[in-house]
């Protein structure tokens, strides 16, 4: 009943915390590329650019006291489904009669501009935070959350920064215009240059020039332009390189693989908690928990945002607060129906408000239809 | 006032804010659990901490839900 898990991030660490608190000892393998136990993300694009911080989700002991094993710093290769095998970089072959792939997202890079660094592990955050330290101007490519938070926190540190995005607001695959205008008046009214509808053109050495010609001030560059599903060891597998697809409880077609986290193209950290979580019930026999709606949060100038359900495609309409200010609940609504909530600066008790109305009847429209 | 807290366990995701912020009164596995007692404030700055909003406090003396 062995487990071995290929990756070593969120989803990976949940599995393990939900199988041993039920009191689970089958014998797991963690085989993880990078050269550290594991660790949450979060903080790399918030404090973890102002100093270092330790984010390490448990103590280097507790893996050993619970029977994990940490294969640290190695890589798989490949998967054979038919032999329940997986191999590693360096030849040794790993049988599993269980196998949770993990292996997350790889940050896309930025063409043209091969110094513009990425911010997606821990290596990766000490090299933005050692570049910010020395106070030269910041070029952020791509108004998503790790740019915007990156932004944020170079903003604070005193660092000129400017935020280079395509389209014509921030946060455009998820939000919609009201709540991009809103972030992009947060980020200008903190110093941050927001620049929106302009892609980069070439790299001048210490600035980038935009495609229509203006320059941005650029000693470092930061490339948050999305991630794609680590699933290049997968190759002829029989599962999709463009994101493992998985049931609610996490399994994949193959036999006794389950997949959980970024490599199937989930997104956000909830999902990845839950979705390791989900697996671990699958194992333990449990039946699978109902979908839960989306989450995300971000922590940008000092404010809170956080969103609930699925914003694409619905009009924005202010429940609570106003857009002047950094406390507000913008609600999405589709079809008469209320399919996501954005709170910005609003308490606990507002978010679990929040949650409630989803997908419930839009009560503020229907009235004022009335 | 005195402050009681209570996880809601459906909405927990084992962020680990909590017990970063109190580790005397909060624990996190597979979801968080109140394991100790502490100051309302740091109580008030857990639950305020955490991304979920899956901590709710209560008043002791009138078991009424407190605004954080």
């Amino acid at each position: 009943m062995e487990l071995l898990i290929v990756g070593g991030g969120l989803a990976a660490q949940r599995c393990i915390e939900v199988l041993r608190a039920a009191g689970d000892d089958r014998p797991i393998t963690v085989v993880c590329d990078e050269p550290v136990r594991p660790y949450d993300r979060p903080p790399l694009s918030k404090e973890g650019l102002h100093g270092p911080v330790d984010t390490a989700f448990r103590p280097a002991g507790w893996y050993a006291d619970h029977d994990v094993g940490l294969r640290l710093g190695a890589a798989a290769r490949s998967l054979d489904p038919a032999r329940r095998t997986v191999t590693l970089a360096g030849g040794e072959r790993l049988r599993y009669s269980e196998l949770l792939i993990a292996t997350g997202a790889r940050a896309r890079t930025l063409p043209g501009v091969p110094r513009a660094q990425v911010l997606r592990d821990r290596f990766d955050g000490e090299r933005l935070r050692a570049a910010l330290a020395g106070g030269a101007p910041l070029a952020v490519v791509g108004a998503g959350l790790i740019g915007l938070e990156a932004a944020a926190a170079a903003c604070a540190l005193g660092v000129e920064v400017t935020v280079i995005e395509a389209a014509p607001r921030p946060l455009a695959g998820i939000l919609g215009p009201r709540a991009g205008a809103w972030i992009t008046a947060l980020h200008r009214a903190e110093g941050v240059v927001v620049r929106t509808g302009v892609t980069v053109g070439r790299d001048l050495g210490d600035a980038l020039e935009l495609a229509d010609g203006t320059r941005v001030p650029a000693a470092h560059v930061l490339a948050g332009i999305g991630v794609a599903p680590a699933t290049d060891w997968l190759a002829g597998s029989g599962l999709d390189p463009s994101g493992v697809a998985v049931d609610a409880a996490g399994r994949t077609g193959l036999p006794g693989v389950y997949a959980a986290g970024d490599v199937t193209g989930s997104g956000h950290w909830e999902a990845a908690s839950r979705g390791g979580a989900a697996v671990a019930r699958a194992l333990l026999g449990r039946v699978a928990l109902p979908g839960a709606p989306s989450f995300f949060w971000s922590d940008q100038h000092g404010v809170r945002l956080q969103c609930v359900g699925d914003p694409r495609g619905a009009a924005e309409q202010i429940t609570s607060g106003d857009l002047a200010s950094r406390e507000f609940e913008l609600d999405h609504i589709l079809d008469g129906c209320t399919t996501a909530v954005l709170l910005a600066g609003r308490p606990p008790s507002a978010v679990r408000a929040a949650r409630a109305r989803l997908h419930t009847e839009d009560t503020v429209t229907t009235r004022r239809a009335a | 006032m005195s402050l009681i807290a209570r996880i809601e366990e459906d909405l927990c995701l084992a962020h680990g804010d909590c017990e970063a912020v109190a580790p005397e009164a909060f624990r996190v596995d597979d979801v968080a659990r109140v394991v100790g007692e502490t100051t309302d404030d740091r109580l008030r700055e857990a639950a305020r901490a955490c991304p979920a909003g899956a901590i709710v406090l209560f008043d002791a003396d009138s078991g009424e839900e407190v605004e954080v």
